[in-house]
């Protein structure tokens, strides 16, 4: 036994240790690549939450101000149909599910670990459009007036920056400012 | 000593050509995961895109119609407050880096009556795949004229 076990060509401790240390430095760049696509990969992920959500925030309310209407027959009142506050926003839309015109309430609830936004109609129970991932928002009515003759042009907008962020707050926020204009809106304010 | 000279391994050439076809067959591995970022990136500048060109579009439709004056405006024309065919209305315009807003406004008649205007909106945009390469993104729509 001893005399075969002697004759037996195999590795030596030093071709070992060269193998291990090699191979241990081709594992370990090849796992850190993959970490670090992974983590790039999940953080991307979650911006692309944030512009989804974002995204529908805007469409919604984009919808609903193109369905804007004034408030009731002869309310001159141009600031009175698209109230802007820090913490919600109401205007009245002509709902086609219900035949009428009817008030559109969003609300922003600031949170400690970043605030929601909830949309309710009428009477209806309020449904949540952002959890916990506001970190800032303002909306505000802006009123343009050109002179036109007579008593000129009104343009009414709402002006929204919007600021997301995820709940770990690890990632870079998401943020968009644009402008709403409520061309329904705008047409009857300058053809009363 | 006679036995270990003996002994065949794997020549120098042949690691090098496995290592070659290991990196190939890993390479697409790896770039699945950041085309994945690219397009989520591509996204983000598609989303920025299409809210500007909305916001455009949506100041002009809200004119009166005899307001909704014809003509060209490129990205230097469509800037915050510059005015839309000299005046009084303006552009308003939320700035936003690297996006080439313009607009053209054209008169469909009908026995010489304007019964339409087409608004057309092009947003210029980088492209997130390549850097140098910018991509447009066009808005139409149709205004008509309800006066009689």
């Amino acid at each position: 036994m001893k005399v075969v076990n002697k004759n037996r060509p195999g590795f030596t401790l030093t071709e070992i240790l060269v193998v291990c240390g090699v191979s241990a430095i081709f594992l370990g760049t090849a796992i850190m690549l993959f970490t670090n696509f992974r983590q790039g990969y999940s953080r991307s992920e979650n911006v692309a939450v944030l512009m989804q959500e974002s995204a529908l925030f805007i469409a919604r309310l984009r919808t609903d101000l193109n369905n804007a209407v004034l408030s009731g027959p002869g309310s001159g009142n141009i600031e009175q149909q698209l109230q802007a506050f820090p913490d919600h926003l109401t205007f009245n839309i002509y709902s086609s599910r219900h035949g009428r015109i009817l008030p559109v309430v969003y609300s922003y609830k600031r949170g400690k670990d970043g605030g929601s936004l909830a949309r309710r109609e009428a009477d209806e129970a309020e449904k949540l459009l952002i959890k916990d991932h506001v970190a800032s928002l303002t909306w505000q009515m802006q009123l343009e007036h050109f002179a036109t003759g007579g008593s000129g042009t009104f343009r009414i907008s709402l002006g929204i920056d919007l600021q997301l962020k995820t709940s770990s707050g690890k990632e870079k926020p998401f943020a968009i400012k644009t402008s709403l204009f409520p061309a329904r809106l705008n047409r009857q304010l300058n053809n009363p | 000593m006679n036995k270990k000279e003996g002994r065949s391994g794997l020549s120098l050439i042949e690691i090098v050509l496995s290592m070659g076809i290991l990196s190939l067959i890993m390479l697409p591995v790896f770039m699945t995961f950041s085309s994945g970022n690219v397009n989520i990136q591509v996204t983000e500048s598609e989303f920025r895109a299409h809210t500007a060109a909305l916001e455009l579009m949506e100041q002009i439709v809200s004119l009166p119609f005899n307001l909704i004056k014809p003509g060209n405006y490129d990205s230097s024309q469509v800037v915050d407050g510059s005015q839309l065919a000299n005046g009084p209305v303006l552009f308003k315009i939320t700035p936003v880096d690297d996006l080439k807003p313009s607009l053209k406004i054209e008169e469909i008649k009908r026995d010489n009556k304007v019964v339409f205007k087409k608004i057309t909106v092009k947003i210029g945009f980088p492209s997130a795949r390549a850097a140098d390469k910018t991509r447009e993104f066009t808005l139409k729509t149709l205004v008509a004229n309800e006066s009689r």
